[in-house]
């Protein structure tokens, strides 16, 4: 009997210090648990005291200071035309590959025949664009509905939004694209890794990838133009002012006035990215 | 503790440290300093070099082609239509990537020894935005480019820079002469124009029906000495500019009426280059613009004339001057001939 007794009380004892251990084990797991936790908050609030010492800062661009600015670019299809003389120009500003592939702006063609509910949808890549302008580098709109019975026709020229929340910038894993104080959305090409996921995740497919240097690339209101002051190139050649460009902060400029005068919208705005490219003149085959 | 946890715990605290330790070497000084990426990229990327300069950077050294261009069509602010240099003529900045020049801050900074871009063909240059295509916003001058021009460039009739035509002259805008008057002084032309200004046989073009304003500015040239023949200029002599006006008002309006139907025209229309002379001077020699001659009753040796006068360089005219230009002998030939059926009848 006192053997049994024995015997069922190793097993009590044996269970304590092994339920001792566990204590100490964990206790010290949450210590270093603790330990760690410390050492990412104060590097994280380190961190944070660098970035607010350099809340005033500005990068240093001469006569620039991006906190003074808010750009936004105006698109009034009511006057476009269709001589794609702003796709020509950003690709010789911006060094953009010059073939059918690689765009950072572009103009759509939407086309409503009688009797069709959906409109027809070209751009200057269409390969009979193309062959109507003989090369790849040149761009010019076939004249091919001239004999058709059209309901209703207009051009739409289309551009990375520079949203005011960027999915592309969400879902980058590097940091190499980003938004500035001033509303423009960057790409950094030295951190970029070519991962492609923001040309994946930008709902206006304004991304492209670049292969010959294996980044993405896309528009940014010619950054290099506006902050000296000067209009993004396919503004500038655009005969008939159908793209506008300005700071917001500036109520007298042509962006203020344009927004002000006229009913604008933004492209889809159900998806949340709050576009900083406003429209007139489209209407619901646009997206 | 056991051994073997304590050994776990010092590798993942070893781990953590190298790892913190491996960030911190390896981001760049700036990375955190905006936000989550390379705060001098910013700086980075706007220190690119603008390629397109803009029309004052042009006007620098092109200063008469600004003055025509800013007075034309093709720069109206106003109307929101501002056509500059370098839609047409491509980047102005993109030269020095291309040439030897370097930039310098006292000066243009594209090379002398690289052209700048003229585009030749302007039918397809102009056409980009001019064709008439579906789409495009109504109040875009548009034309349908076979039936307004044939196979002729542009610039034949239209100058890029400032392409609305002139299409009224000088002369037509001041006051109109006295007819009656004009008769009076008319007589001394009519041993060479013939009775009433219609010339048969005789050695001067028919007068009759033309526009007032065209024979007010031919006689003005005559009187000037801008227009060089020895008969005009001794009888333009002594004749003032409202003698001018009254002949022109005279022979204007004498009745001239073209004898080439629509019937007689089919017969006759030369495939090739009468049509570039319709648009102006019309298919059957009736000209609708005041400035432009009516071809009606000349002879096929005085049209001849003109056109070679053109093509030499004795008669002055950037129109005529451009049309003549690839036109043969033959070719003068054929149009004269087909002209010369337009009689007054």
């Amino acid at each position: 009997m006192q053997q049994n007794e024995q015997l069922e009380n190793q097993p009590d004892e044996q269970l304590e210090k092994q339920q001792k251990e566990r204590r100490d084990f964990l206790g010290c797991l949450g210590g270093a648990i603790a330990c760690g936790a410390a050492t990412v908050v104060a590097s994280a609030a380190s961190s944070a005291a660098v970035a607010a010492t350099a809340g005033g800062a500005v990068p240093p661009i001469p006569n620039f200071d991006w906190s003074k600015h808010q750009w936004a670019f105006g698109v009034d299809a009511e006057r476009c035309i269709g001589c794609l003389r702003c796709v020509e120009a950003c690709k010789r500003e911006n060094n953009v590959a010059p073939d059918a592939h690689h765009f950072r702006t572009w103009v759509e063609r939407y086309v409503t025949l009688e009797g069709e509910e959906k409109a027809r949808i070209d751009s200057q890549a269409d390969p009979a664009n193309i062959a109507a302008s003989g090369t790849d580098g040149q761009y010019r709109f076939a004249n091919r509905y001239k004999d058709a019975k059209v309901e209703k026709a207009f051009f739409v020229p289309k551009l990375c939004n520079h949203c005011t929340h960027p999915a592309c910038v969400q879902v980058c894993p590097t940091g190499a694209t980003y938004k500035t104080e001033d509303g423009a959305v960057l790409i950094d090409h030295t951190y970029c890794i070519g991962c492609q996921y923001c040309v994946q995740a930008c709902p206006y497919g304004a991304r492209f990838f670049n292969e010959e240097k294996g980044v993405t690339d896309k528009c940014t209101w010619c950054y290099h133009r506006i902050t000296k002051g000067l209009q993004p190139a396919c503004v500038e050649v655009c005969p008939v002012s159908a793209r506008i460009f300005g700071d917001r902060n500036d109520k007298q400029s042509l962006i203020s006035q344009f927004i002000q005068n006229h009913r604008v919208q933004v492209l889809r705005p159900e998806t949340g990215n709050a576009p900083n490219v406003f429209y007139v003149g489209i209407d619901k085959d646009v997206s | 503790m056991p051994r073997h946890i304590v050994r776990l715990v010092l590798i993942m605290v070893g781990f953590a440290v190298l790892a913190y330790g491996a960030k911190q070497f390896f981001t760049v000084d700036s990375f955190y300093q905006y936000g989550h990426y390379r705060g001098s990229s910013v700086a980075d990327i706007a220190s690119d070099k603008p390629k397109y300069k803009g029309t004052a950077y042009c006007a620098s050294c092109h200063a008469p082609q600004l003055a025509e261009w800013s007075n034309g069509i093709h720069n109206r602010p106003d109307i929101g239509k501002v056509v500059r240099c370098e839609v047409c003529h491509s980047a102005g900045g993109e030269r020095d990537v291309r040439g030897t020049f370097e930039h310098v801050s006292t000066g243009p900074d594209h090379p002398k020894n690289l052209k700048m871009v003229v585009p030749k063909d302007t039918r397809q240059l102009c056409t980009l935005c001019h064709e008439r295509m579906t789409g495009r916003p109504l109040q875009q001058r548009q034309i349908v480019v076979a039936e307004h021009a044939g196979t002729q460039q542009c610039s034949v009739c239209h100058n890029p820079h400032s392409p609305r035509l002139n299409l009224v002259s000088a002369a037509s805008t001041a006051q109109a002469g006295d007819a009656a008057a004009g008769k009076a002084k008319a007589a001394a032309c009519a041993g060479c124009h013939g009775a009433e200004g219609v010339s048969v046989n005789a050695p001067g073009p028919t007068l009759a029906g033309q526009h007032a304003a065209y024979l007010h500015d031919a006689l003005k040239a005559y009187i000037e000495g801008t227009r060089s023949d020895p008969m005009m200029n001794a009888g333009a002599q002594g004749l003032s500019d409202d003698d001018a006006a009254n002949i022109a008002a005279y022979y204007a309006g004498v009745t001239c009426v073209s004898s080439l139907d629509a019937a007689k025209q089919a017969t006759l229309q030369d495939k090739t280059t009468a049509p570039k002379c319709a648009a102006c001077h019309g298919a059957d020699g009736n000209s609708t613009n005041p400035s432009w001659p009516k071809l009606i009753g000349l002879s096929k040796a005085y049209l001849v004339n003109s056109l070679k006068a053109y093509k030499g360089g004795a008669r002055k005219n950037g129109m005529m001057a451009g049309v003549v230009k690839d036109m043969s002998d033959a070719d003068m030939d054929n149009v004269a001939a087909y002209y010369a059926n337009a009689t007054c009848k």
